[in-house]
């Protein structure tokens, strides 16, 4: 499995705790009250409680089910049910590799997470769903960028080479967008949204209303 | 024999004994057969099961059934022929886990100050004394004895928070037994059991039932307590991975505080009750 765009950073607040699905592994993405992200299987060594629904207290995860407390190495530092006891340093969830860039937060349950290289010219403007499998997705966005080319300045071209990424820009590269997609399940997408930063505020609400447009298009297929 | 053929041994819970008017029926399912629970008189449930009639015997507040000719006898709860105490059949929860995982979850205290906030347990009283577990040979059941654990709201008719004492019996392998503290009656002990009926091995529906002293608080009110006690328990149990209980060591590691989770496993393991299991037997 490569590395795996599963959200914007901006999206997962100090304190924060989200659920990421990649291939067949359940996560629970997390960050510190002091802003450190963590990547975890989503499951409790104790007794299984998916980490996803427990709470951040401070620099540590702490479980729902009995509140003992992952660090943000995922070492066990606590556990309330024996509250002098020196937790075992065995006591770990699975933790993967995560990085922030570009705005996204990257993913990787095998390896190191290498984020693709993007122009560093793009802000992350918001995730959406689609409840479509991968090449319709795609094909929907291609489709309406032809349609509707206003957003890139009256024509689109398509430039990435990557399965997983779409970059439509207007022919002189000053306007344009790119998404991330990304497959939690077979039919299920997640499209992250980037767009250079030339677009004014009103026209990013239009972007971000033109993706709903063509997810509505994408899930009628 | 495999999980499924010793769990066809023992009786389920599959209605409260006063469900459904006569001519009235219901479809339900109990270990992943289809089954319809009718009341063909003003006495007692019929439970039919592809045209075929089940044993039923009534007992504990509801009516259970068993596919076997030659089941276990239901276990006994002596205390549900004590005239003084309130029976409460507290209704029905369905909940997506395995049966064996919400059974060992009535058998946590760990989990009262998190899950039941405020009511069975608060911080800073988070901490689980040393208590003693172990199986009845003469019976083959699970007991732990011993257990304290302060509790705000132990019941309906408590009056703040008391150090409650626990009892836990396990008589089979899909219902447990709790006896507590009983705040107006400090020298006897309430009777709370959890009754399940397996659906199939992710599916259970849960039937909580209480032999109480108390002469004050209205039925409604003790199966709002109880009901809403489940419901919280629920939102854990759909969300443990994965779904069944696995009970063999390894998966996932307890502590001291989980010695009657882990003498349930043990126990389980050794009778071969490997529906509900992540491993096959
Ligand atoms: S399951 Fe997480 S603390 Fe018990
Ligand atoms: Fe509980």
């Amino acid at each position: 499995m490569s590395t795996e765009p599963i959200g914007l950073a901006r999206d997962l607040a100090p304190k924060g705790v989200m659920r990421a699905q990649v291939g067949q592994t359940d996560l629970a993405i997390w960050r510190s009250t002091n802003g450190v992200v963590s990547a975890w299987e989503n499951r409790c060594p104790h007794r299984g409680m998916r980490l996803s629904h427990g709470f951040v207290r401070g620099e540590s995860l702490a479980c729902a089910y009995h509140g003992w407390h992952y660090d943000c190495s995922g070492k066990c530092n606590y556990i309330p049910a024996h509250p002098e006891l020196e937790p075992p340093s065995t006591i770990r969830p699975n933790i993967y590799s995560v990085v922030e860039q570009a705005g996204i937060l990257w993913v990787n349950t095998v390896a190191d997470a290498k984020p693709v290289s993007l122009p560093n010219d793009l802000i992350a403007l918001r995730s959406i769903t689609l409840d479509c499998n991968l090449p319709s997705a795609i094909d929907a966005f291609k489709a309406a960028a032809k349609v509707d080319a206003a957003l890139f300045n009256g024509t689109v071209t398509e430039l990435s080479q990557h399965p997983k990424i779409l970059s439509l820009e207007s022919p002189s590269g000053a306007n344009g967008i790119v998404i991330l997609f990304q497959q939690p399940h077979p039919k299920s997408v997640v499209a992250h949204l980037l767009a250079k930063d030339v677009y004014q505020t009103n026209e990013l609400v239009a972007v971000s209303r033109w993706c709903e447009s063509v997810r509505h298009k994408a899930e009628q297929q | 024999m495999s999980g499924y053929d010793h769990a066809l041994k023992y009786w389920y819970p599959v209605a409260m004994a006063d469900e459904l008017d006569t001519g009235q029926s219901k479809h339900t399912k109990l270990l992943n057969t289809d089954i319809v629970v009718s009341r063909s008189n003003d006495e007692r449930l019929d439970v039919n099961a592809a045209g075929k009639s089940l044993a039923v015997q009534h007992a504990y507040g509801h009516a259970w059934t068993t596919f076997s000719d030659t089941p276990y006898p239901l276990f006994a709860i002596p205390e549900s022929s004590e005239q003084e105490r309130r029976f409460v059949p507290c209704g029905v929860v369905r909940v997506s886990c395995s049966p064996l995982r919400a059974v060992e979850n009535f058998l946590d205290i760990a989990h009262f100050p998190f899950v039941h906030t405020g009511v069975l347990g608060s911080e800073p009283h988070t901490e689980v004394y040393k208590y003693d577990v172990k199986i009845d040979e003469t019976v083959d059941e699970v007991f732990a004895t011993n257990i304290k654990f302060f509790q705000p709201q132990a019941s309906k008719s408590a009056e703040g928070g008391i150090e409650t004492e626990y009892i836990y019996r396990v008589p089979a392998p899909m219902a447990a037994v709790l006896y507590k503290t009983c705040p107006p009656k400090p020298e006897c002990l309430d009777v709370i059991a959890l009754f399940v009926q397996p659906l199939d091995e992710e599916t259970c529906d849960v039937w909580p039932w209480m032999a109480l002293y108390d002469d004050t608080s209205s039925m409604a009110d003790l199966i709002q307590f109880q009901q809403l006690i489940f419901v919280q328990d629920r939102s854990i149990l759909e969300n443990q991975m994965p779904r069944k209980l696995p009970i063999d060591p390894g998966h996932e590691i307890p502590t001291k505080a989980d010695l009657t989770s882990i003498a349930y496993r043990r126990w389980l393991k050794k009778r071969g009750a490997y529906y509900g299991a992540f491993e096959r037997s």
